[in-house]
């Protein structure tokens, strides 16, 4: 089942209230999970912790994952992803800091789909915001969602 | 460590024969003149002797004039196979009688000679008077044959000679026992020196073979490799000390790179990001005052942001691994240039001028770097003039390649040469020319990871000139 | 002495008189030299010889050469003699008439003209040291010790041993060796 939702691994409030923002003022309506750190983010995907009651048929048309994320780092959370059959074909858009070649290469070696450096400059960051949206939302053409779930 | 073209073995043995050869030929020498000497005065004694005893039974014959029995008196030296000849003369001098019978000159004189002895080639001559009594009745001559004589020497000389070959063979024999008191320990120490050099082991060691001073040389030589060992541990364990360090500080810088690049940035984007917001949210709050600080806000931040990034860069490039590749400079100088007129097609005055053929062998990426910092910077420096001349170019100079970029723009003053190539110097104010002041200490430590040099010429208001030099690698 | 004595009994030898120029010269010449050659010989006995020390005295004592009868040296004996000496001896020639003048002589050359006297110049000095020298035939084996014997222009000679002994005279096997040693006879 196709669904619409972001799901953002940020730790800064900051940068999620200006990711937020940037969606916002470009309409996009889809409905954004924020969670703070690497452990949320995959207990959100894996549906344990206090997401245990979620769906993991139901799983987000994007995520947007932070390199710099407490407790398990996002180049991690990435390598469980792709380790899990129901998450491996999500699409992974690095948002990060960082511009290291390491953490560059080391996110297209763990099968990254998109690898974006935030700007400093806001208006360089709405706009690589809208480009996002614009090409994940609605451009992109999702896999197709697991034939086999359980817990329907 | 060569192999020694002859060896103390073979020179000891060599010394030693010499010494004993010597030795045994001059003495061969002097027994066998001895043997000579005292051969010919025996000879001469018997001879004498000889002479005596015919000359005492001839004078009868000869006072008598009985040249008969004179003839058998000689007959008698046939007994002697080397007297080939004898002759008796009388008062007179006249031949008396000769042996053999008949024998004349050369074999005996014609006439009686001087009295004594005499050598004639292989002959010894004697001739003495014949007396009775006080009365001399004659004279008597006698040749013998040397080679008689000869022969004794000869053999005499033959046997010294084996004598001395037979002593060779027992000095060679025994020289070649003595020397292995002295080869055998400087052997031991050559293999030794050889085999620390070829196998750059210090840990082996010379056996210590004899109680001489080769015994002492080598153990100086072991107390030598001792304290090499030694030092090369101390040596190898500074260099590990060193090197572990030099890594937990590299990691430190990089983790504080890392951390530059993540946490120094999340805090300028919150500020412009918000400083935005504030403008779209409560713009209509602020007056034009407001407005423009807000603004000086964000352009700071952006600064900021773009030193981070310089910054970044720079240790980058300082940590980077060179991969140098054949390529021209003229071209990547012809795209940054196209790039550079792209982003201000407005500026239709600048002429760029870039020679062909400048290929090198260099890292391409880190090249680039260098070239868009210079050309970047020709282009920036002369935006204030209409017109503008900015040159990529090549000339030798001692045989060195040197390239350079020059402009005919704001320029500087030499005065202040040193400061360009220091990070964060800057010699035009911001509010001129907009730059970090990392550029050229970017470029310049490009250029010297290359193995060349960076410097700068210029004058304010007559243009800027960089000149480089790479070390010339070949592929 | 035997073996001398055989020997001088097998041995004759022949001395050359050396003549070559003999046959062109005369007679006289002839004999001339011959007699300076028998003088020589006289001469030289004196070193061939040893005569027992009554006849010589002291060391001083001359060897007196003696001829006895008519003289044939002529002058020819005194000039070989003249100057030489025995040892320490001085050489005299005398000259005597009659056997009965000779008292003290060592060597006497018996002259051809005594010939019809020779057994008495024989008696009488039988017995005294003095070397007899003859020209006569059989002179060594009859009447003397020394016989001079010319034989193919050779002077030879011929030396009667026994006669020497019993005149207590001891001649030089040297001068043995050089003559025919011959035996007494009659």
């Amino acid at each position: 089942m196709t669904n619409t939702t972001i799901l953002m691994a940020e730790d800064n409030p900051n940068d999620e209230e200006l990711t937020l923002r940037a969606l916002r003022k470009y309409n996009v309506s889809n409905e954004v999970v924020v969670v703070r750190d690497g452990q949320e983010a995959l207990d959100y995907l894996f549906c344990a912790g206090e997401y245990a009651s979620r769906s993991a048929n139901v799983q987000p048309q994007v995520i947007l994952l932070d390199i710099n994320l407490p407790k398990v780092n996002g180049l991690e959370v990435l390598k469980r992803i792709r380790a899990d059959k129901r998450t491996r074909t999500l699409p992974v858009v690095m948002l990060t800091s960082s511009a290291e070649e390491r953490d560059r290469f080391a996110a297209y070696e763990n099968h990254a789909n998109s690898y974006i450096r935030k700007p400093v400059d806001f208006d360089q960051f709405t706009e690589a915001v809208r480009h996002l949206g614009l090409y994940w939302l609605v451009l992109n053409q999702p896999p197709p969602a697991p034939r086999s779930g359980n817990g329907r | 460590m060569r192999t020694p073209r002859t060896t103390i073995r073979r020179k000891l043995i060599l010394a030693i024969m010499l010494t004993s050869t010597t030795a045994l030929a001059l003495a061969g020498t002097a027994l066998t003149i001895h043997e000579v000497t005292s051969l010919r005065a025996l000879l001469a004694r018997e001879l004498a002797t000889r002479a005596a005893i015919l000359a005492a039974n001839s004078t009868a014959a000869l006072a008598f004039q009985n040249p008969e029995d004179a003839s058998q008196v000689l007959a008698g030296l046939r007994t002697d196979p080397s007297i080939v000849a004898a002759a008796l003369y009388d008062a007179r001098g006249g031949v008396f009688a000769t042996y053999p019978m008949g024998a004349s000159a050369p074999l005996v004189p014609a006439a009686a000679g001087a009295m004594g002895n005499r050598l004639e080639r292989a002959s010894l001559l004697v001739s003495r008077p014949v007396m009775e009594g006080n009365r001399r009745l004659g004279s008597l001559f006698l040749r013998s044959d040397l080679r008689a004589l000869d022969e004794r020497v000869r053999a005499q000389v033959m046997a010294i000679l084996v004598a001395v070959l037979g002593s060779m063979g027992v000095a060679l024999a025994l020289s070649a026992w003595l020397q292995g008191g002295i080869a055998q320990p400087v052997r031991i120490l050559a293999e030794t020196a050889k085999a620390v050099l070829d196998r750059k082991d210090y840990s082996v060691r010379a056996r210590a073979v004899s109680d001489d001073e080769l015994g002492v040389l080598a153990e100086g030589f072991n107390d030598m490799l001792a304290e090499i060992q030694r030092r090369d541990a101390e040596l190898e364990q500074r260099v590990a000390d060193r090197t572990a360090a030099l890594e937990a500080s590299n990691k430190e810088l990089e983790a504080f790179s890392y951390s530059v690049s993540h946490d120094l940035r999340a805090p300028l984007r919150a500020i412009d990001g918000f400083s935005k917001a504030l403008l779209e949210d409560c713009g209509d709050k602020l007056d034009q005052v407001g407005t423009k600080h807000l603004d000086r806000v964000r352009t700071a931040t952006r600064q900021m942001g773009q030193l981070i990034d310089d910054l970044l860069n720079l240790a980058r490039i300082s940590r980077a691994e060179l991969r140098r590749e054949r390529f021209d400079l003229g071209a990547v100088g012809k795209e940054i240039a196209a790039e550079l007129k792209r982003a201000q097609p407005e500026r239709e005055g600048v002429q760029f001028v870039i020679a062909e053929g400048m290929t090198v062998v260099a890292d391409t990426q880190l090249l680039r770097v260098v070239l868009d910092n210079l050309l970047r910077n020709a282009w920036k420096f002369t935006a204030k003039h209409p017109t503008a001349r900015i040159e990529l170019g090549q000339h030798r100079d001692n045989g060195h390649r040197v390239f350079f970029v020059t402009d005919d723009g704001a320029g500087f003053d030499m005065a202040h040469a040193n400061l360009l190539f220091a990070p964060f110097q800057r010699l035009h104010r911001q509010s001129d020319f907009e730059g970090t002041g990392v550029g050229l200490a970017t470029v310049q430590r490009i250029i010297h990871r290359h193995g060349g040099q960076l410097w700068a010429d210029g004058a304010v208001e007559r243009g800027a000139s960089f000149s480089f030099t790479l070390s010339e690698v070949k592929s | 002495m035997d073996l001398l004595r055989r020997l001088l009994l097998g041995l004759t030898l022949s001395i050359a008189v050396l003549c070559a120029e003999g046959g062109a010269a005369g007679a006289e010449g002839r004999m001339t030299r011959e007699y300076d050659m028998k003088a020589i010989f006289l001469f030289q006995f004196a070193d061939f010889v040893n005569w027992p020390a009554s006849t010589c005295p002291d060391t001083l004592t001359p060897i007196t050469i003696g001829v006895l009868g008519n003289d044939p040296f002529g002058a020819g004996l005194d000039e070989v003699v003249a100057g030489e000496t025995v040892g320490a001896r001085k050489l005299v020639v005398r000259r005597f008439r009659t056997v009965e003048q000779v008292d003290s002589c060592h060597v006497l050359f018996i002259c051809a003209s005594e010939a019809g006297r020779l057994e008495h110049i024989h008696a009488k000095l039988m017995g005294r040291s003095v070397l007899t020298v003859g020209e006569t035939k059989d002179f060594a084996a009859r009447y003397g010790i020394v016989g001079f014997d010319v034989q193919r222009n050779r002077l030879k000679l011929r030396i009667n041993v026994a006669a020497a002994d019993s005149a207590k005279l001891t001649i030089s096997s040297k001068l043995l060796r050089q003559a025919e040693l011959v035996a007494s006879k009659g």
